[in-house]
């Protein structure tokens, strides 16, 4: 029963961060940059829905707003910075320097507001419970993450094949120098894609905090296991990040029966190198 | 005249590559562009599209000076440009390929469209599905061709563009180009190691050497001059 317990929570905080897998493949594929900020971005997210909702406004409301503050925050970041350095050649280094330091202010300016302590979203909806399966229970916010994350995973699908938009930030992601001779303005996709990164994070920036609180610093481990799941699934791969999160988090989760807890991030890595070892381009590589 | 250059000086930061380089082209005229590498061909053609920033001289576009313009703004007066073996976007399909060019490139009235590109390469429009870098070095040139005249373009510049390619097939590319040029009064620039097959389709031969121009005149003039001698 527990194993099945286990294997369920798996799937839900797996969907959550394959979400922040896709967001954050889609900026890499795309920039190039790595764009460690990305965390910043998903805490800040889950931050402001909570004001919001602290300040009595509905759900809806705050969980737009929220999206709107990310995604600006997320346009600013390519459009101040990012753009700023590469208009310079600065190296891949120094971007991520930068985009660590980004994230460290991000942070620091959330615990400056908000303290370091948890908070707790109070959600009575959130809090009921569903039985699914025997004893396995899941709570409504959980089966929400499930069910915002599919949607998110599709719509990002649809949106990189089906419409012209997404095609042009593929095509600046498959070869940006043709990019900039043809018209397709690289550097304003650049923003987009931050943009539409930063509204995608923000989901479950938002539903993973309803279950289990939020800190200024909670977006590291869920990018940590992102870029893992991006890296392992094949670099521009949408399927391939989305899917791998799912699996790393299982993996993760199901380990739990045989060891303790505090070996998880240990159990990530070393998942992480077995793939490498025998899958260097990543799974889902070929099927790009 | 479509394209002009005046006493072009460009290089990359304290070292100068070409200097007072001047020709002027017609349209439908067919440069083809020649030296030995390093000659400063390539830098040429950059400083033309707006890659790298001349330190002096000018370039013109129908009588206008384009030298402050962002590259973007040159390719939208028709200044078009098929980069050296990277001229598409090998993870899209085909038919995204074109789409993507199209949409931005293709406005009413335009020189060329899609369905255009797809008569002037039947085999595109049969590929339309396939990984545009999963097809041969013929068809991805093809490609390649079809993105870079999307729209209305005036004076096509061509960077090396028979590398990797079967001389049959050269020869086919080169006729097709000409053709275009012709029907339509498009110019074109021609940049390549391939000279005999360039001189076959060009009104015109420049040979830099060492970042200057060392010769100027017609394909016959340079077939009866001490040609290689320029090299």
């Amino acid at each position: 029963m527990l194993a099945l317990q286990l294997l369920c929570n798996g799937i839900v905080t797996g969907c959550a961060l394959g979400v922040v897998a896709v967001s954050f493949s889609f900026v890499y594929a795309t920039t190039k940059i790595f764009h460690v900020a990305h965390a910043g971005v998903y805490t800040l997210g889950g931050y402001v829905a909570w004001s919001m909702l602290g300040h009595g406004f509905p759900t809806a409301v705050a969980v737009l707003t929220a999206i709107a503050a990310a995604t600006a925050l997320g346009a600013l970041i390519q459009g101040l910075l990012y753009a700023r350095l590469e208009r310079r050649k600065a190296t891949h280094l120094v971007v991520l320097i930068a985009s660590l330091g980004t994230l460290a202010v991000i942070q620091n300016i959330l615990a400056a507001v908000y303290t370091a302590d948890i908070l707790r979203f109070n959600l009575p909806w959130g809090a009921e419970v569903f039985r699914v399966a025997g004893n396995v229970r899941l709570t409504m916010t959980q089966l929400l993450t499930v069910v915002v994350s599919l949607v998110a995973y599709g719509g990002v699908m649809w949106f990189s094949n089906g419409t012209i938009l997404g095609k042009q930030i593929r095509a600046v992601a498959s070869n940006p120098f043709l990019a900039e001779i043809t018209r397709l303005q690289p550097r304003r996709v650049h923003i987009y894609v931050m943009a539409i990164a930063s509204a995608l994070v923000c989901l479950p920036g938002i539903l993973v905090p309803m279950d289990f609180g939020l800190q200024p610093y909670n977006g590291i481990t869920p990018l940590l296991t992102a870029t893992i799941a991006m890296i392992a699934g094949g670099v521009g791969s949408i399927t391939g990040a989305f899917v791998l999160a799912i699996v790393i988090t299982e993996l993760q989760n199901m380990s739990l029966l045989f060891i303790p807890g505090e070996w998880s991030i240990g159990v990530t890595f070393f998942i992480f190198v077995i793939f490498m070892l025998f899958r260097p381009t990543g799974l889902f590589a070929a099927a790009r | 005249m479509v394209l002009s250059l005046k006493g072009l000086e460009a290089g990359y930061g304290a070292k100068t590559v070409i200097s007072g380089v001047s020709f002027t082209l017609e349209p439908g005229q067919i440069l083809a562009f020649l030296g030995h590498n390093g000659a400063g061909k390539t830098t040429t053609l950059k400083a033309i599209i707006g890659m790298l920033r001349p330190s002096r001289g000018e370039v013109l576009f129908d009588g206008h000076r384009i030298d402050r313009l962002s590259v973007a703004d040159r390719v939208a007066l028709g200044l078009r440009l098929l980069p050296e073996g990277r001229g598409i976007f090998p993870d899209l399909s085909v038919a995204e390929n074109i789409d993507v060019v199209a949409a931005r490139n293709v406005t009413a009235g335009a020189m060329f469209g899609i369905p255009d590109v797809y008569k002037l390469f039947p085999v595109l429009e049969e590929r339309r599905t396939t990984r545009a870098g999963s097809m041969s070095g013929g068809q991805q040139q093809m490609l390649a061709l079809s993105l870079a005249i999307l729209g209305t373009p005036r004076c096509l510049m061509l960077d090396e563009p028979s590398i990797g390619l079967a001389p049959n097939l050269v020869e086919r590319m080169f006729q097709q180009v000409r053709e275009v040029c012709k029907s339509h009064a498009m110019t074109a620039v021609l940049v390549e190691q391939n000279v005999a097959a360039a001189m076959k389709i060009a009104d015109r031969v420049i040979i830099m050497n060492n970042g200057q121009i060392v010769f100027d005149g017609g394909p016959d003039e340079a077939r009866a001059s001490n040609f290689w001698h320029y090299f």
